[in-house]
């Protein structure tokens, strides 16, 4: 239980929570609320030989796998979906044997997580029997039910070492408000033995209260207050999907593991010691004004997507 | 700007939708995924057109009901959650599906077999030649869901320089992302005893197909522009066809109006094709 009064610290001093090897599941999904200034200081930190775990992402896993910091994927999808299509630098990592390949599926995930919560040695399911997943995974048992016969299937208990999370909102205690899709960050957070997180806002314990709290804070190790923290992902209602960065980093990516470090590390990682130099290299407060421009309505909305 | 005049043709995305969304029952609960737009769509169209009582889980943000107005580039963008009358958490949508209460999930695959069997996680069997971005819940839900409707719009497997083609529709799979009828292992759905029924659709931009009683794709209805033999010369196995083989049924002039207004930036075209989407079909 992580009971401080104040959990408030630095950017640097948040991903020292993260250790060479860890098991590492990260909150959002595909371009909403990826916890991406995170992961470029982790990137910087060089904190590597990571086994993620997680249901369906995009740059935020391609971005680590580009930066050469991932030993394995149990993730269960990890792609641009139909915007720019497949993962290049994951894509990369997993055919050049950098990156051992346990993909994973999201029921199963849900049922490990659920299991570790639960202080469970394991979840059984009805479904995955009959698809490759079985001898991907040899980890995953199989016995006939006591009371129907049916043959089951025991997914093992998955305690990520850490979560990686960036929510809309907090107090100085750690008890997180996030608004829109929780996708998976409540499981990752009350399943993972340490929990780090980045939000856009720290407030007021009873500001926190009005909005209510999404995750507690006893399960919060430290967080950080980090400004657009998840661009070029999504965090709405602060800001949309910056979908030109992402045509960038993409074009980038495809073009090779040695263009991506030299172009793009380079450029918005390793050459950006902090966030707010980050933010200077994409453009300052133009780019980031315009991914607000979204609550003037469906037109402008739609204009940052054309 | 959007066309708002009453259509006269209608493009093959198009008819694709309308054809996924007449595989959509009324009043039941059914969820798409990340990464399909033609589906997204379907869903929206069958729920403005046959099905006012469908139950519609959006993928990535499992909003219920949710009225986007417009169809985002991406899955998990509030633009898809917009109006959603109440949300699922993750846990939610998945144990509803385990428990029999998800009626149809669509799925596709970079890899189809005969029997509905699906890959969607790698190519190569025993080296890895191709990682693709891998299945989702694609895997719990193939096993789970009541109904399943598969779909791709890469059917086609035009030959290489070699007179090679790299079918889509493929004899064996080099990895199983997600069940049809058959296991690799010969064992029907009820050997196996899975919660649902397993596909009964396959939607192409060649044609449709039904699955017949073992459980094997069969012919149904083709496009106007496309013959049988061309359907066979791209498909990796042979197939049985229906008695009272069909033509695909097209589109009314208010439903291609219905699915232009509900994607101005014809985001689901960027699953079709170039060649593909130049295809235009007559609608009355």
């Amino acid at each position: 239980m992580y009971s401080e009064a104040n959990k408030r610290c630095d950017l640097k001093t948040l991903l020292r929570y993260v250790r060479d090897g860890d098991c590492v599941a990260i909150g959002g999904g595909l371009s909403w609320r990826e916890p991406m200034a995170a992961l470029r200081e982790l990137i910087r930190q060089g904190i590597g030989g990571l086994r993620l775990v997680g249901s369906a992402h995009g740059i935020d896993v391609d971005m680590l796998c580009g930066a050469g910091l991932v030993a394995s994927s149990a993730e269960s999808y990890v792609g641009f979906e139909q915007d720019f299509g497949m993962a290049p630098n994951y894509r990369r990592a997993c055919e050049s044997g950098t990156v051992e390949v346990y993909d994973s599926c999201c029921y199963t995930l849900v049922q490990q997580l659920r299991a570790a919560i639960a202080g469970l040695p394991f979840m059984p399911i009805r479904s995955v029997r009959g698809t490759s997943f079985m001898p991907l995974h040899p980890e995953f048992k199989t016995m006939f039910c006591p009371f129907t016969g049916e043959e089951l299937v025991l997914v093992p208990a998955l305690q990520p070492d850490v979560a990686i999370l960036h929510a809309q909102y907090s107090d100085a205690h750690g008890n997180l408000h996030i608004e829109g899709p929780p996708v998976a960050d409540i499981l990752f957070a009350r399943a993972s033995r340490t929990v780090i997180a980045t939000v856009e806002k720290i407030v007021p314990h009873e500001q926190l209260s009005e909005i209510g709290v999404t995750i507690p804070y006893f399960y919060v190790t430290a967080l950080t207050e980090v400004p657009y923290g998840a661009h070029p992902t999504s965090c709405y209602p602060f800001y949309a999907y910056d979908r030109r960065h992402t045509a960038e980093y993409y074009r980038c990516a495809s073009e090779g593991a040695e263009v991506f470090r030299a172009r793009y590390l380079q450029s918005y990682v390793y050459g950006c010691p902090s966030h707010a130099e980050y933010l200077e290299a994409i453009g300052g407060a133009e780019p980031l004004q315009r991914l607000a421009t979204w609550e003037q309505g469906v037109d402008a909305w739609r204009d940052l997507y054309d | 700007m959007i066309d708002r005049s009453t259509p006269s043709s209608c493009s093959l995305g198009e008819v694709m939708i309308y054809q996924i969304a007449r595989t959509i029952e009324d009043g039941i609960v059914a969820f798409h995924g990340f990464g399909s737009p033609l589906v997204q769509l379907a869903l929206h169209l069958a729920k403005r057109t046959h099905a006012p009582r469908l139950v519609l889980v959006a993928g990535a943000t499992y909003g219920v009901n949710p009225t986007p107005p417009f169809l985002a580039p991406t899955t998990n963008d509030w633009v898809m959650d917009r109006g959603a009358e109440c949300h699922l958490d993750i846990e939610e949508l998945f144990d509803l599906a385990a428990s029999g209460r998800v009626g149809r999930m669509f799925l596709s695959g970079l890899q189809i077999d005969r029997w509905g069997n699906m890959n969607v996680t790698r190519l190569g069997q025993e080296r890895l030649k191709l990682k693709l971005p891998g299945g989702g819940g694609g895997c719990n839900l193939s096993c789970d869901a009541q109904h399943v409707t598969i779909w791709t719009a890469a059917h086609r497997a035009p030959p290489d320089p070699n007179g090679r083609r790299r079918f889509r529709l493929v004899e064996g799979c080099d990895f199983v992302t997600s069940v049809g009828h058959r296991t690799t292992d010969g064992k029907t759905r009820s050997d196996m005893r899975y919660r649902g029924h397993g596909p009964d659709w396959l939607v192409t931009e060649l044609g449709i197909f039904d699955f017949d009683e073992a459980g094997h794709a069969r012919l149904a209805a083709v496009y106007p522009d496309v013959e049988v033999a061309e359907v066979r010369k791209n498909t990796g196995f042979e197939f049985p066809m229906r008695e009272d083989l069909s033509s695909v049924v097209l589109p009314t002039p208010e439903m291609v109006a219905l699915i232009r207004a509900l994607d101005p930036l014809r985001v689901h075209e960027r699953e079709l094709r170039p060649e593909e989407r130049a295809r235009r079909f007559p609608v009355t």
